[in-house]
């Protein structure tokens, strides 16, 4: 019989747990309590089949603005590019430690025990580089994926990720973000070197526009100070009739119906994308209810009642908008990617993105390439006279037809 | 028949995700994705009406055959029923069954092959009768006999023991 044997020893182990054991609730009276994320509401979340909820929460490398793992590489081997924030692990200088396999709180970096070396979600920066979304987003057969660019002040991400109250990260992220719209800002922009057609999609982005103008978007888990780049719309779910007499008679006009008596429970909301602050999932909750009760009362009843988003502190324009984003985007609406600019490239070469350990006296200088001028070609993009003269050298594949202005 | 530590169920055979019928049952990087092997899922009530713990092997058999399988205990199932995913793989990595003296079993070991008029149709090109050839539908499941009995045996013989 094949029984289950080591791969490390040899010898027959019984199994008591594996990458995915608990799937589906699989085992939930003995490694639900184990949760985390309950921590506080462990009465609420009752273990009984009628109290049963799952959602899916996929997960990619959160590519944050002050990444743990990058600090705790002792090779320096980790970076955050400076021209599009990918955070990547370079694989010529990685020596293995596997620090960054603890420092990550998400646990998105892998080892690679093949080729000894650390890997992580790349966020298909070669797809990105060229405008194509990544293909966790190109393959999203429900076409909830966003993606898009931020601008955000870089020297203030210390300051925002050390706000003693952890329910105040939330906020102090967003005051990182700069509004695209402000002439101010695109200046600076201008000024700090990039390119206008980015600045252009900065101000079209889907990302932007559900963070940080309509806030219905949060980060997961902001209380491990990270400061993450991938935000989640937390989900509506069917409110719960646990029992005929005490049930509870949906009124479609009832803009909040029972907003805490939904099937997931808040406060498992809070924990997971509010530092356990409920009333940001309120509001949260709040909007996309009252986007559903305007939308209804238009479509159905022909009414457009601009009560129902004052009550939440939206105009219904933006409501509006924020449906067409939510609900009907189109592939470009949803997917904004400006595509890099080679003739920037050689600037990139000079001025790498810099580790924890770049210090004066430090290990430091991770990644540094050596001038063009050595004659030596760093990559196709280089050549040995310097960059190609004008307009792009990459392939550029399946790409739609460019739109006129873009 | 009932034997002591065994208990009456309703039997539920949905898709499963890790395996695409029997296709991935062998494939070390799927199996990994859950416990490794065929499982059958109850609920927390009846588990502990025959003190079975999560991961356990158990039995599955009524009069059409017998499954060795190992446990899953969860409260996504109400009291009453069981659920194993639809799998058509001889599995090596189980032990002998106590009822058949057999190895493996799986979900369909549980049903049997019933005809209804819709597998008679046809007669020209592929749409024509074959054995089972459109395979275990709902009408082979819905039988109320078949209910199931799960019996728990934890020194299942194995291999060695002959």
């Amino acid at each position: 019989m094949a029984r289950p044997h080591s791969q490390l020893t040899g010898r027959e182990m019984s199994l008591r747990s594996g990458p995915n054991w608990d799937d589906m609730l699989a085992g939930a009276p003995e490694t639900v309590p184990d949760d985390p994320d309950l921590r506080g509401i462990e009465e609420q979340v009752k273990l009984s089949y009628e109290h049963a909820f799952m959602f899916y929460l996929p997960r990619i490398c959160e590519h944050c603005l002050n990444p743990s793992f990058v600090a705790s590489c002792p090779s320096g081997a980790m970076y955050k590019r400076d021209e599009d924030g990918i955070v990547l692990v370079d694989q010529d200088k990685c020596r293995g430690w596997r620090f960054c396999v603890s420092g990550c709180p998400y646990k998105k970096v892998y080892f690679n025990h093949q080729t000894g070396k650390a890997e992580k979600c790349t966020l298909c920066y070669p797809r990105i580089e060229v405008g194509l979304p990544t293909i966790c987003s190109e393959t999203c057969v429900g076409r909830i994926r966003y993606l898009g660019l931020v601008l955000y002040d870089a020297d203030r991400v210390k300051e925002a990720a050390s706000i003693p109250d952890e329910k105040g990260l939330l906020d102090a992220q967003l005051g990182l973000f700069l509004d695209p719209e402000d002439p101010a800002v695109r200046a600076q922009a201008r000024r700090d070197g990039i390119p206008d057609d980015w600045i252009e999609h900065a101000r079209r982005s889907p990302v932007h526009a559900l963070a940080i103008r309509y806030r219905v978007a949060l980060p997961l888990h902001p209380e491990y100070r990270t400061l993450p780049m991938v935000w989640y719309v937390p989900p509506l779910s069917p409110v719960v009739n646990v029992l005929e007499r005490d049930g509870f008679e949906a009124d479609p006009d009832d803009v909040f119906p029972a907003i805490d008596r939904l099937r997931i429970p808040v406060d498992y909301l809070a924990n997971l994308l509010a530092a356990g602050d409920s009333e940001v999932i309120r509001g949260v909750l709040r909007r996309l209810t009252a986007m559903r009760a305007y939308m209804r009362k238009q479509q159905v009843l022909g009414e457009t009642d601009d009560a129902v988003a004052a009550g939440v502190g939206m105009s219904s324009a933006d409501l509006e908008a924020m449906y067409r984003l939510l609900a009907i985007a189109k592939y470009e609406d949803r997917y904004v990617i400006p595509q890099a600019h080679t003739e920037l490239a050689q600037r990139l070469a000079e001025l790498p993105g810099t580790c924890g350990l770049d210090f004066e006296g430090g290990p430091g200088g991770c990644g540094a390439l050596p001038r063009p001028a050595d004659g030596i070609n760093q990559n196709f993009m280089l050549t040995k006279k310097g960059p190609p003269p004008t307009g792009r050298s990459l392939p550029v594949l399946n790409r739609r037809p460019e739109e006129p202005g873009t | 028949m009932s034997r002591a530590g065994s208990i009456t169920l309703r039997y539920l055979t949905p898709h499963s995700k890790w395996s695409i019928h029997s296709e991935y049952q062998d494939n070390l990087h799927l199996l990994t994705l859950f416990r490794g092997g065929p499982v059958i899922w109850i609920s927390v009530e009846d588990a502990a009406a025959i003190e079975v713990r999560d991961n356990d092997w158990v039995e599955a058999f009524n009069r059409n055959g017998v499954i060795a399988c190992r446990a899953v205990v969860t409260h996504r199932l109400p009291r009453g029923v069981c659920m194993m995913y639809h799998a058509k793989d001889r599995h090596v990595n189980v032990p002998l069954t106590e009822l058949s003296g057999n190895r493996g079993g799986m979900d369909n070991s549980l049903t049997r092959i019933v005809w209804k008029p819709t597998h008679l149709v046809g007669g020209y090109a592929q749409l024509s009768f074959g054995f089972n050839y459109y395979g275990p539908t709902g009408s082979q499941r819905d039988d109320l006999r078949k209910l199931l009995t799960i019996f728990w045996n934890p020194d299942l013989p194995t291999i060695d023991d002959y």
